[in-house]
């Protein structure tokens, strides 16, 4: 399944969450569920922030990390899609888009 | 974040594919609470005569009486119309009274607050309600000592936010001035560690309250306790570490880094706010532990020898 580029991502506003250790431990509170990113998957997490699209955040990976846009592209929907089915992450459409 | 990271293209695809890791123990976290809060039977013996700043004992229910106490240096005042659970929590509380200028003032059972309100926190067990107001503790429906040790509990783990302080499901052991940690689950060995420590080192065989004061962490004795039974503690100590009882035919020690520090202290933490602010501040409290505390996987025989592996 494919991550549509006309949607940003957004953090579950309901969350806790703190870096250490260059990985981040991710607090669901309704759950009492902990979630952990390494490094790689921490710098996505700090970048999502409401505005940015999968194709957006993947070119930030490639841009940081030695990884092609290819790899970095499918890599980040795989994350996406994952901290998405664990409620982490919601998609918001972009302004004027219509709701998937 | 400039940084170019080294890491080929094979060790990249491994990161983010190993990406999350869920921790399954911590869906307990919640039932490590629940489960405390069932009410125990009473142990002969356990309670003390007390000698506290009590009003004068008026047999007449409702009339309304007061202790004052202090669990990790906060101040509560319970205030009871009910005769019968003053006397028994008083007793019950007796090592911890004290007498502070600002206590936290709690009113038990006195009905329902105005419903317009909605309190900062709020949390029910068993029928009994606490209702945190920003002017005003209330502690409603509760039938019984346990339960008002129930609600304290919870109490303590939503006013600690304030003070960078928490409630762990641990023994604290004190041994040349410092206080030792040790954490785990029921069975772990919290228990066995209290029952192998000399006596009178033991703050507490079940909670441990951690706070940090003046950029220090220290532990408190709490009234608390598990099988060990006791009346609890008073007393504080500089942390010495902490560490995760892990039983095993051999002693043995080995130190956590941060992240591994958290990832074994979230487990025992008694926390009861699904609040997002809330659950953030304490794991900005936790992460600043896990940081500044040393911490161990403790693998350990079930004998006093373990102490010979202890870091001083």
């Amino acid at each position: 399944m494919s991550t549509r580029p006309s949607v940003s991502w957004q953090k579950n506003p309901a969350l806790a969450w703190r870096e250490i250790d260059h990985e981040t431990v991710i607090i669901s509170p309704n759950d009492s569920v902990m979630h952990e990113l390494n490094e790689a998957g921490s710098f996505l997490w700090k970048n999502i922030d409401g505005k940015k699209s999968a194709a957006e955040l993947a070119q930030l990976l490639a841009e940081n990390y030695e990884v092609s846009a290819d790899i970095a592209l499918s890599d980040t929907e795989a994350l996406l899609e994952e901290m998405s089915a664990r409620k982490l992450v919601m998609t918001i459409p972009v302004a004027g888009g219509a709701r998937s | 974040m400039g940084l170019r990271n080294r890491a080929s293209l094979l060790d990249l695809m491994g990161h983010v594919q190993a990406k999350l890791i869920q921790l399954p123990s911590l869906r307990g976290m919640k039932e490590v609470g629940m489960r405390l809060l069932s009410p125990r039977r009473r142990a002969p013996g356990i309670y003390v005569r007390s000698k506290l700043n009590a009003l004068p004992a008026n047999p007449r229910r409702g009339s309304r009486q007061q202790f004052e106490l202090s669990i990790g240096r906060v101040p509560l005042r319970l205030q009871m119309s009910d005769r019968q659970l003053f006397i028994a929590a008083s007793e019950r509380y007796s090592a911890f009274s004290d007498s502070t200028a600002r206590p936290v003032r709690i009113r038990l059972n006195e009905g329902a607050p105005r419903e317009s309100v909605l309190p900062e926190f709020g949390y029910e067990f068993e029928g009994a309600v606490l209702s945190a107001f920003a002017n005003e503790i209330r502690f409603d429906g509760v039938e019984n000592q346990y339960a008002l040790d129930s609600m304290i509990r919870v109490f303590l783990t939503w006013k600690l936010l304030s003070h960078s302080g928490f409630l762990l499901h641990a023994a604290t052991v004190m041994r040349s001035g410092k206080a030792y940690i040790f954490m785990g689950r029921s069975g772990a060995g919290k228990s066995t560690v209290a029952s192998l420590s000399p006596e009178g080192s033991v703050l507490t065989d079940e909670i441990s309250l951690l706070r940090r004061e003046n950029s220090v962490w220290r532990a408190y004795g709490t009234p608390f306790w598990g099988e060990f039974r006791a009346a609890g503690s008073n007393t504080s100590a500089p942390v010495a570490g902490v560490f995760r009882l892990l039983q095993a035919t051999e002693n043995r020690v080995e130190a956590l880094r941060p992240v591994a520090i958290l990832r074994a202290l979230l487990p025992n933490v008694l926390f009861f706010s699904a609040e997002a602010a809330a659950n953030r501040r304490l794991l900005d409290i936790l992460s600043e532990a896990a940081e500044e505390v040393p911490g161990y996987n403790l693998a350990f025989r079930k004998n006093r020898s373990f102490w010979e592996v202890l870091p001083p």
